[in-house]
């Protein structure tokens, strides 16, 4: 009878400590992993929203897994969340167009997107008075979502080809021509920006 | 940060940027990203409550709103009037299960009948 007790503290260890590990990991991400959902959602709470739903489905599902896969099962579990509440967000949106006793005053509720500055005469003129950051935040959430996530996984996070290909479902050649074209997009509207 | 091959000026700066932004978040993020990694840790029992009532409160009102549909417009509770059609069918069953209209049917005596049939005739118009 001793040896299943034994074999239960064990097992309650190895819990405890892959709970710390995971915890590491994630005090670790969650505030990159913040900035790309607020980049690509431009809502905090929405963004925030997203980052916990990751964090609650990689703790559930996928604590067990290797630790060195964590990382990209962790974004793509993210992207998929932040695609998820765009759509939403969209059907919304359509829905309430439709609605024939929506307010009229309705309309005039700020759209975070639209009311962005446009950046097509020239960005890079603008980046030292709006703040280099603001700039590369604005462009970045101009992109398609596919090559945001490989600038954004690839550049801020660091993951390699590979671990972008996995967090993004696709393959290494999908990932360089994604990344490749989202550096062409964003310097041909910030130039060589200083920061 | 692996910038083996991302030796371009602007990737650099676009990493720095970036990355000083995550790092520079207000102390309300950082606490409510601290919280959300807290309850994204929690054992699943604690946590289990809040779950269940996430998905299954819309799951629960699909299934009420379909039973009150069935319940409304079921078959059992048929709200049209009656019309002719369905009245003379259900004449017609109340005389079938009329005893006494059986019992009638049933008389050999017709002749009988008919003189009954007649003295009465004769006694509403004449009385």
């Amino acid at each position: 009878m001793a040896l299943p007790y034994c074999e239960g503290l064990a097992l309650s260890a190895s819990k405890d400590e892959i709970r710390r590990e995971l915890n590491r990991f994630l005090a670790d991400v969650e505030r990159r992993a913040y900035r790309m959902a607020r980049i690509a959602l431009r809502h905090d709470d929405d963004a925030l929203d997203a980052v916990q739903d990751a964090m609650l489905q990689l703790a559930r599902r996928y604590a067990d897994r290797p630790a060195a896969e964590w990382r990209p099962l962790f974004y793509r579990i993210l992207e998929n969340r932040i695609r998820d509440m765009q759509r939403r967000r969209m059907v919304r949106g359509k829905v309430m167009a439709l609605l024939p006793w929506r307010r009229d005053g309705e309309d005039d509720l700020p759209d975070p997107v639209a009311e962005a500055p446009d950046h097509a005469p020239g960005l890079a003129e603008q980046v030292d008075g709006m703040g280099a950051l603001v700039a590369l935040e604005t462009a970045l959430a101009r992109l398609p979502p596919r090559q945001r996530e490989a600038f954004l996984l690839r550049n801020m996070e660091g993951l390699d080809v590979a671990q972008t290909a996995a967090a993004m479902g696709c393959s290494d050649g999908s990932v360089k021509t994604h990344y490749f074209r989202a550096v062409q997009a964003l310097q041909a509207q910030l130039g060589e920006f200083r920061t | 940060m692996n910038m083996n091959n991302q030796g371009g000026e602007f990737e650099r700066r676009a990493a720095e940027l970036l990355r000083a932004s995550a790092g520079g978040l207000d102390g309300a993020t950082r606490s409510r990203l601290a919280r959300a990694r807290a309850a994204a840790l929690e054992p699943a029992s604690r946590t289990r409550s809040w779950l269940d009532f996430r998905y299954l409160a819309p799951a629960g009102a699909t299934v009420a709103a379909v039973l009150a549909t069935v319940l409304i417009v079921g078959p059992g509770r048929q709200s049209t009037p009656v019309n002719d059609a369905t009245g003379s069918a259900l004449y017609d069953m109340e005389l079938l299960a009329d005893a006494d209209a059986f019992d009638i049917a049933q008389e050999s005596d017709l002749e009988f009948i008919e003189w009954a049939a007649a003295q009465g005739e004769q006694d509403g118009t004449g009385g």
